[in-house]
């Protein structure tokens, strides 16, 4: 832990009463490739302050890199300035915050801690150098160690060091493309060797197929499923959004929202996922039950939002001015396996399409859960249970609440993934039954 | 903050072939004001440095936040670790030394970091007051500005030492109705992506006269109005017709169509695994129909108060005017002096940075469509049926930049060339050249104005640039639209 428990606490007394600091150490360290050839290394070394004051229903932030007494007297300054150029504040106060739950305990991992450029380079040797001749790859390695301090002017003090690493190697060969992306806390938990065997599979030469059209059962891998479920999460299952009837299962608390296949819950500390233990606000993640067989039992929230989840938030607070949004939303989903194989999977598609990746999915209407994305890198044709060509790539636009209804199988093994705005989203494959999906 | 880059270049190895130094100090002013609270003010600061080094032609960079001894020392070791531990054997090309020594700042007319709060706070809270006037199925309304000021000094091994100050100023509206069945948003200026909080609006590179001008309290009635008036408007059509595009939504098409298409890195391959390929390669340069020949686009930096606008990129070459697409066909790339260099080509100046914590990338600045001859108005006008958008809510593209949808917060029907009634959640889909090739009228001069948009994504780790557009409206034949 780079942060000083000492100049947050001189931080915290220079800021004064009503203050919560969340901060940040931040070291990132990058291997780009592209066309089998390394194009940048990256070393990044930031620390950002976060500091919001809240006083008589009045808000104000700000932040820094640094910690160093000086430049917090002058934030504290201009925030105390800010603070008196605002009128008193209308809106209903948040409930006070109850901090007496331990803070969970995150190992960090001592292979990423320890970041060695060169353990990059061969990891991407190692990658290139098992592919064919023929093929390019293109990707990242990135580790990352995250120092987490959340403290407030009550005598909070939550701290935690998180570790990552994470590679993506996306390999092209005779115009086509598979991917792989793996993520752990530990490296060395990361099946490097592995890689090249699943690109060169994935990139096993078959005919192109005709582009089918109109509707037909999909296999959804567990990166495609990962697109899915992570979006559904981030526009429906937050509090807020349920709470002023903005998300597609307001009020239905209790009903059946997904197929009964469907169980997901959301556990920062399930070391299945990659694990943090409080959210921005220093709340403990709770393990928090989503859907249970499609009945929606639950949805996340903070400080502000804690009177929907029995009057105790339940970590899911986003940091200030996170570039998607003040809302809480899930972090760490997890969806629970089921008991098919993927062979089984792929039988009872029968013909079908099998995405191995979807890219770019956006909402379009967040209240009907209207989205739309394109298949990305391998993309297949089925007949009859059985990979029989490569498929164009295609555009979904379809509700997610359809899909999420229409799914007839779940696969036994999962997939630890993240996007841009989750952290973890922990997946099987799924099959959906034709419908909801149709190829245009 | 100029004696620190000094400093450091001072400190590289000899083996150092290339390298160049970015301080920076980016300070940012948000305030927003909601239909239930006091408002919101946010104040950031963050001062820090890039080091970029070449040897044996592989980069290497580092960033620090620490600007002590101790810290120029370690970013020195990290950059010139990373690029030793590849081993050598790279093939960066750099092209012309970059030597230029100068001073240089955006103008403004106001100050926007001198203008009391109160006063913004003020205007904020009226434009609010204006739109909760549209009634009790207004659910949520955020009026906000951002002003941005990032203090700049490059410096490069080639004698370069480039001091810029650029500052950025906008301004915007956003409306959520709901009526329990359905939820509509409107915004003003323009659409943002996403839930972004804040950062919302219209941008330019100026100061606080460009939120003055862009008549957030005079519009928030509208605005809301249509919010609410879009939940009982019927659904838009599932046909295929004559789409007019508000200058606004074209901004966004153009984006996606043209700007992030023509960067030489992703054309180069250097984004397949992120962000994706790109339709135009380099074979097809000079050959490839793009559009009709009504249609011509241009990357431009030198805009005067556009938000793509600069004097100097982040490596230090000059702001340009650069044609991308002539008369239909694509002939040229956005670059940086890398990704020129192995084109055999100068860079163009698109080398930027999301700050001093990242590498530059190949980013587009403001890209444009030289206006056509008709009006908005001879456009609808001279359609039998279709229908007119504006306002991006949504859009997703393949990673060849081909295959794209659409989605705008507000669209009208046109009939007999006539306006008729608002329609909701209008999308429209196609492929980048049989849209941009069913183009048969674009407004003219009188229409075209730049839209600055401040969340532009691309990279990993991930960097946001600020960007412009300089559009008129246009006209598609026989477009995809509806669901």
């Amino acid at each position: 832990m780079s942060i000083n428990q000492s100049d947050v606490e001189q931080a915290l007394a220079i800021l004064g009463a009503g203050t919560r600091l969340d901060i940040l150490g931040e070291n990132a360290d990058l291997l780009r490739y592209a066309e089998s050839e390394i194009t940048a290394q990256h070393s990044e070394r930031r620390l950002r302050v976060r500091a919001r004051i809240n006083r008589n229903g009045r808000s104000v932030a700000g932040s820094l890199e640094t910690l160093d007494p000086v430049a917090v007297r002058a934030l504290a300054d201009r925030l105390q300035a800010a603070l008196g150029e605002l009128p008193p504040g209308t809106s209903e106060a948040a409930p006070a915050a109850d901090h007496s739950a331990a803070t969970p305990d995150i190992p960090a991992a001592s292979s990423v801690l320890e970041s060695d450029p060169a353990v990059r380079h061969q990891w991407f040797k190692t990658v290139r150098d098992g592919l064919d001749s023929a093929a390019m790859l293109g990707g990242a390695i990135r580790y990352d160690v995250l120092d987490r301090v959340v403290a407030d002017s009550t005598g909070l003090f939550r701290a935690e060091t998180l570790t990552k690493a994470s590679i993506q190697a996306i390999a092209k060969q005779d115009g086509k493309s598979a991917s792989v992306r793996i993520m752990h806390r530990d490296a060395d938990q990361i099946p490097v060797s592995e890689i090249p065997d699943r690109l060169r599979e994935a990139l096993r030469p078959l005919p192109q197929v005709e582009a089918h059209h109109g509707t037909c059962r999909v296999l959804l891998k567990p990166q495609a499923a990962n697109a899915l479920i992570a979006t559904y999460g981030y526009a429906v299952l937050g509090a807020n959004a349920y709470a002023t009837g903005r998300s597609a299962v307001s009020g239905r608390l209790g009903e059946k929202v997904a197929s009964e296949l469907i169980t997901l819950v959301d556990d920062g500390c399930d070391p299945d996922g990659l694990p943090s233990g409080f959210d921005a606000e220093g709340n403990v993640r709770r393990r928090t039950p989503l859907l249970e067989n499609g009945v929606l039992v639950g949805v996340v929230s903070d400080q502000r939002r804690a009177g929907l989840t029995g009057g105790v938030p339940t970590g899911h607070a986003v940091p200030d001015g996170w570039r998607f949004g003040g809302d809480p939303v899930p972090s760490h989903l997890l969806l629970e396996a089921g008991e098919s194989t993927e062979d089984e999977l792929l039988a009872e598609c029968g013909s079908g399409l099998v995405v191995n990746r979807l890219d770019y999915l956006r909402v379009l209407h967040p209240k009907e859960t209207l989205v739309t994305g394109t298949t990305r890198d391998a993309t297949y044709w089925a007949e009859d249970g059985k990979i029989v060509g490569w498929h164009p790539q295609m555009r979904f636009t379809f509700r997610m609440e359809d899909v999420m209804n229409a799914v007839i199988g779940v696969g036994a093994v999962r997939e630890r993934c993240d996007q841009t705005f989750m952290e973890s989203v922990v997946v099987p494959s799924l099959l959906i039954d034709a419908g909801p999906l149709t190829l245009p | 903050m100029r004696d620190t880059a000094e400093i450091v270049l001072g400190l590289l190895p000899p083996d150092v072939k290339y390298g160049d130094i970015r301080v920076i100090r980016r300070t940012h002013e948000q305030v927003l004001v909601e239909l239930d609270g006091p408002g919101e003010v946010n104040y950031d600061d963050s001062l820090g440095l890039g080091l970029r080094v070449l040897i044996d032609g592989q980069w290497g960079f580092a960033a620090t936040h620490r600007l002590d001894p101790q810290g120029l020392d370690a970013v020195v070791a990290q950059a010139v670790g990373q690029a030793r531990a590849t081993g050598g054997g790279g093939h960066v090309v750099l092209g012309t030394p970059v030597t230029t020594r100068d001073t240089w700042s955006s103008p403004m007319d106001v100050d926007p970091f001198t203008v009391p709060l109160s006063t913004k706070l003020d205007l904020l809270a009226a434009t609010v007051k204006e739109a909760a006037t549209a009634g009790p199925l207004v659910q949520q309304i955020e009026a906000s500005m951002d002003f941005y000021r990032d203090e700049k000094v490059f410096a490069n091994t080639e004698g370069a030492l480039i001091e810029q100050t650029l500052t950025e100023s906008g301004g915007g509206l956003m409306v959520n109705a709901g009526d329990g069945n359905d939820v509509q948003r409107r915004s003003f200026p323009q659409g943002v992506p996403r839930q972004i909080r804040g950062q919302r609006g219209d941008f330019a590179t100026a100061g606080f006269e460009h939120v003055l001008s862009l008549g957030l309290v005079e519009n928030a009635a509208r605005v809301a109005a249509e919010a609410v008036e879009l939940l009982s408007a019927p659904q838009c059509p599932d046909e295929v017709t004559t789409l007019v595009a508000g200058s606004n939504q074209l901004a966004m098409v153009l984006h996606e169509c043209a700007g992030h298409p023509m960067e030489a890195d992703r054309a180069l391959g250097t984004e397949a695994s992120l962000a994706g390929g790109t339709y135009a390669t380099p074979e097809r340069r000079g050959n490839f129909r793009w559009g009709t020949p009504i249609v011509s686009a241009y990357a431009d930096a030198t805009i005067p108060g556009a938000l793509g606008s600069f004097k100097y990129d982040d490596e230090g070459t000059p702001s340009q005017r650069t044609q991308l697409v002539k008369d239909g066909i694509f002939l040229g790339y956005m670059s940086s002096r890398e990704y020129a260099g192995a084109l055999g080509l100068e860079s163009t100046g698109q080398a930027r940075a999301d700050g001093w914590q990242r590498l530059p990338l190949v980013r587009m600045t403001n890209i444009c469509l030289e206006p056509g001859e008709s009006s908005l108005a001879e456009m609808i006008d001279g359609t039998k049926r279709g229908i007119l958008v504006d306002i991006n809510r949504g859009f997703s593209i393949d990673d060849q930049r081909m295959n794209f949808r659409f989605q705008t917060e507000i669209g009208w029907e046109i009939k007999d060339g006539k306006v008729g009634r608002m329609l909701k959640n209008c999308t429209y889909q196609s492929d980048t050249p049989t849209f941009w090739g069913s183009l048969d009228a674009l407004g003219g001069p009188s229409e075209w104005r730049v839209h600055g948009v401040p969340s532009c994504n691309k990279g990993e780790p991930l960097q946001v640039a600020h960007v412009g557009h300089g559009t008129v409206p246009g006209r598609f034949r026989n477009v995809q639209v509806g669901r």
